[in-house]
């Protein structure tokens, strides 16, 4: 299952793949990915997965599995580490991105992804 | 195995009819230059410009940095899988133009980073204001795809560091270092008291923007695996890497990796250097927990009693180090990491995004998130008007005297995790 | 010149040890004690006008007088910096100068420094939001003492930038500042690594965050009789909030009275949390804050009963520090209560 807020890695793969599409932030997306991992859900990629700091880019991708078990803790650790990095972070914005920025970002956070799916 | 490093110092860098090394001076006619890079018919235009040590020149948007060497003598060439067929270096004689870099530069994604000053405060932080640069800014045809014009881009930097190395093929260096690695059991006989150390070389692989290859390999697709040392130092691993200007090891900082360098330096007198574990920082949990089990047991094979990681990247790579760390020290390795900080503007937010009470010996090269002051520059290599997106600038980051106030992280190299600089933070 | 005032206590003002300590605060005009060594150190850049001399009991039992004494002292002098010190591993002493320095610093705004042993109480009382110099463990450090401080007293009474705490010799305060070191990273990565390899002693660059790991307490002797108290991160709260419990990050916690309360309900109780879909815990509070479970186990008779007030805050992006802090501070009232033991519940 893959939870993201960049429409191009819904657009391109919501045939494929159980997707939650977030209409929101990079934070929104893992405080979502904390929910499910609340549920049950396993974490497979790492929610910081690029060395763009949350505070450039908007877009953020994550991978978790799709069957729930037992609740698992690194999962939880890791995603929590995120949040407060992510926060810690956007004390400090970034300056308004034009459209062509936008889409460099969201062609990076697509294809960090797809590193992950093998693709 | 064993090879010898010529370096030839080069003190300056001009322009001139015929491409030449003389009373360490780099001439190069940049006509030839160009014509090499524009082979490349993914680039509509080509430039070549100097930038000298204390010129007041900005570069940026930088990409890569790349010291030019020659393979004289022993298998193999420069950047065996990239540019040189794929035959194991690391013996033999290689010449280096010591003190002579090529950098690369391109807008190939909005906000890339990366700046060298030559003087001023910023130059104080990256060692490539000690550089004679040839600086390499290229024009990609419309319509080139990002990640076709990083691998152009990483092309041509190959293509002129090695036209620049050739120079040298055939001078006689200044000085001559060697340096060799025994196999285990002869380095076992050599040095039977001293303790066995190897090097966890970590390497950013996480897809666009991010990657790193070992002789043509890109790190993602590889398992933890072993090098000699000095395959290193032939260009086996080179830098795809454009993002986390501060922090990443760009190729010049694979062929001089100052871990290996300094384990070297005490090889056979306080320690036995047995050889380097490179492993990879992937996106997938799953590859983090595999890469970083191999890299412990590969630790555990060579028999070490301690090891030094190095780090590359931001954020993720956090993770790998600490796995790292923790299991390897969990076979009775003692180890010693090397990292750099994101503790705020401030400097009072938590450093890393992963940390572990087994990491208990920590280098780091400083916190990416001070604010520093760069001040205006006559001359821009580059594209200025990047300065305000770039990671660590911020709106208003370019003033309009052309100073720019941002984040130590738009530096190149400045927060090295191969621990190449002197700074630190307490 | 720059004007200093000293802070001492009565056994380096010769005025004797413990016997003496109850001696109040008093001041002298010029040097006493140490005073010289860092007059001598200043190398006429700095005087210091006066000495402040106090007895550790008098400072510790006295605290409130004591302070407003010593401030008005200070203030009068009008100096441009105020030391404290050094305690070595004098305790009182230690804490005296931490506390002197701190109202010194707040109320009057002069930069003020001190200096002790690093296992000295006011170390750690204080080294966040002081600069405290670390000194050797006794007196006889005197000399190494003044050579660190004084170059740190002059910056500060200069409103110098202050540099690394391994440049400048104070105790890392938590604040990370970058410097230069006098070798690259990757050298004292090996030398760290041959210290460590053959036993000797090495100081990392990077403390890690302390892990805060509780160990768990025996358990419960006999359920059946305890009281049970019920303790939330789920932001329940009493409908319409009362407290305002921020939505995340919270700064507060709230106290609320269940006494009678069989079951939370829609129209009594609802979450305050802004971190997940509250639809589920609005509709039954019950499902985050578990009263009803618990009172039909008391009425079982398998608890021995709910304790009367449940606490409850938003662990919604709440620092470590905050949470850690409500916990102590209602963690008193529950013991004081009575309370055998507590359900944590999260979202």
């Amino acid at each position: 299952m893959i939870i993201t807020n960049n429409e191009w890695v819904h657009n391109k793969y919501r045939e494929l793949y159980d997707i939650i599409y977030i209409e929101g932030s990079y934070r929104d997306v893992l405080v979502k990915t904390r929910d499910k991992l609340h549920e049950g859900h396993e974490l497979l990629t790492h929610p910081l997965s690029s060395s763009i700091k949350p505070n450039e880019t908007p877009y953020k991708s994550v991978i978790i599995s799709d069957n729930k078990g037992k609740l698992n803790f690194d999962s939880i650790y890791i995603i929590e580490n995120s949040i407060m990095t992510c926060d810690k972070f956007n004390k400090n914005k970034i300056m308004n991105l034009t459209e062509k920025m936008k889409e460099d970002f969201k062609l990076i956070d697509l294809t960090v992804l797809e590193s992950a799916l093998n693709i | 195995m064993k090879l010898e490093l010529g370096y030839v110092f080069i003190k300056d860098i001009q322009f001139a009819e015929q491409s030449k090394v003389e009373n360490g001076t780099l001439y190069v006619n940049k006509e030839e230059v160009k014509a090499l890079i524009l082979e490349d018919q993914n680039f509509k235009s080509a430039d070549v410009e100097l930038a000298r040590p204390g010129e007041s020149i900005r570069i940026m948007p930088v990409k890569d940095v790349i010291e030019p060497r020659v393979k004289v003598d022993g298998p193999g060439g420069i950047f065996p899988g990239m540019v040189s067929k794929v035959e194991t270096v690391g013996s033999g004689r290689t010449n280096v133009l010591k003190g002579a870099a090529v950098v690369t530069t391109g807008k190939i994604v909005g906000f890339q980073e990366g700046i060298i000053d030559m003087t001023g405060t910023g130059a104080e932080y990256t060692p490539f204001s000690k550089l004679n640069n040839l600086v390499v800014v290229c024009e990609p045809v419309d319509g080139l795809k990002q990640h076709e014009h990083e691998k152009a881009l990483r092309f041509a930097g190959y293509k002129v560091a090695m036209y620049l190395g050739q120079l040298a093929k055939s001078l006689t260096p200044d000085e001559v270092h060697t340096y060799e690695t025994p196999n285990l059991v002869e380095g076992l006989k050599l040095y039977p008291e001293l303790p066995r150390v190897a090097y966890v070389l970590m390497l950013q692989s996480q897809g666009l923007m991010h990657d790193t290859y070992v002789y043509g390999v890109d790190a993602k697709q590889t398992l933890t695996t072993m090098l000699y040392p000095t395959e290193i130092m032939d260009g086996a691993i080179v830098s795809g890497n454009c993002v986390s200007a501060c922090d990443k090891n760009t190729t010049y900082h694979h062929l001089n990796n100052p871990v290996i360098h300094d384990l070297f330096e005490e090889h056979g007198k306080t320690l036995n250097f047995v050889g380097v574990i490179i492993t990879n920082e992937n996106v997938y949990l799953a590859d983090k927990e595999r890469s970083s089990n191999w890299s412990a047991k590969l630790a555990e094979l060579l028999g070490v009693d301690g090891v030094i990681i190095s780090q590359e990247g931001f954020g993720n790579p956090d993770t790998d180090l600490i796995m790292n760390c923790k299991k390897i020290e969990a076979k009775g390795i003692k180890t010693v990491i090397i990292t750099d900080e994101y503790a705020g503007r401030d400097g009072s937010s938590q450093s890393l995004a992963d940390a572990d009470a087994s990491a208990d010996a920590v280098v780091t090269g400083g916190n990416a998130n001070e604010v520093i002051e760069l001040p205006p520059m006559d001359k821009i290599i580059g594209y200025a008007e990047v300065a305000d997106i770039i990671a660590g600038g911020f709106d208003g980051s370019l003033h309009a005297d052309g100073s720019i106030t941002a984040e130590l992280q738009v530096i190149t190299g400045a927060t090295n995790e191969m621990g190449f600089n002197k700074l630190s933070a307490r | 010149m720059l004007k200093v005032v000293h802070y001492i206590n009565q056994f380096f003002a010769n005025i004797g040890g413990e016997e003496m300590a109850h001696v109040p605060a008093e001041l002298r005009e010029g040097v006493v004690g140490p005073g010289l060594a860092f007059q001598q150190a200043f190398g006429g850049e700095a005087e210091i006008v006066a000495t402040i001399v106090c007895g550790d009991s008098y400072f510790n039992e006295n605290l409130e007088k004591a302070k407003t004494e010593i401030i008005e002292m200070v203030k009068k002098q009008n100096p441009d910096l105020f030391i404290a010190g050094p305690a070595f591993n004098a305790g009182r002493y230690g804490v005296a100068c931490g506390t002197i320095a701190q109202a010194v610093k707040e109320e009057l705004g002069i930069p003020v420094l001190t200096g002790m042993y690093v296992e000295n109480p006011g170390a750690d009382m204080f080294k966040n939001s002081l600069y405290i110099v670390s000194t050797k463990n006794s007196a006889a450090g005197m000399k190494d003492a003044v050579k660190k401080m004084a170059p740190l007293a002059l910056k500060l009474a200069n409103k110098e930038n202050i540099g690394a705490s391994a440049e400048e010799g104070y105790m890392p305060n938590g604040v990370r500042k970058n410097f230069f070191d006098q070798e690259r990273g990757s050298k004292r990565a090996v030398n760290m690594l041959l210290n460590k390899l053959s036993g000797k002693e090495y100081v990392t660059e990077f403390p890690m965050p302390d892990f805060d790991r509780v160990a768990p307490n025996p358990a419960v002797k006999d359920v059946r009789k305890a009281t049970i108290a019920l303790v939330t991160s789920g932001g329940i709260v009493p409908k319409g909030n009362p407290d305002h419990i921020e939505s995340s990050s919270a700064s507060k916690y709230g106290k609320y009275d269940i006494e009678g309360v069989m079951d939370l309900t829609e129209e009594t109780f609802a979450t305050a949390h802004g971190g997940y879909d509250p639809v589920y815990a609005n509709i039954d509070p019950d499902r985050v804050l578990p009263v009803d479970v618990l009172r039909d186990l008391e009425k079982e008779g398998k608890i021995g009963k709910l304790h009367r007030y449940f606490y409850t805050t938003v662990g919604n992006g709440t620092a470590v520090k905050n949470a850690k802090g409500f916990a102590e501070k209602f963690a008193q009232e529950l013991k004081a209560d009575g309370v055998d033991a507590v359900i944590l519940t999260s979202t």
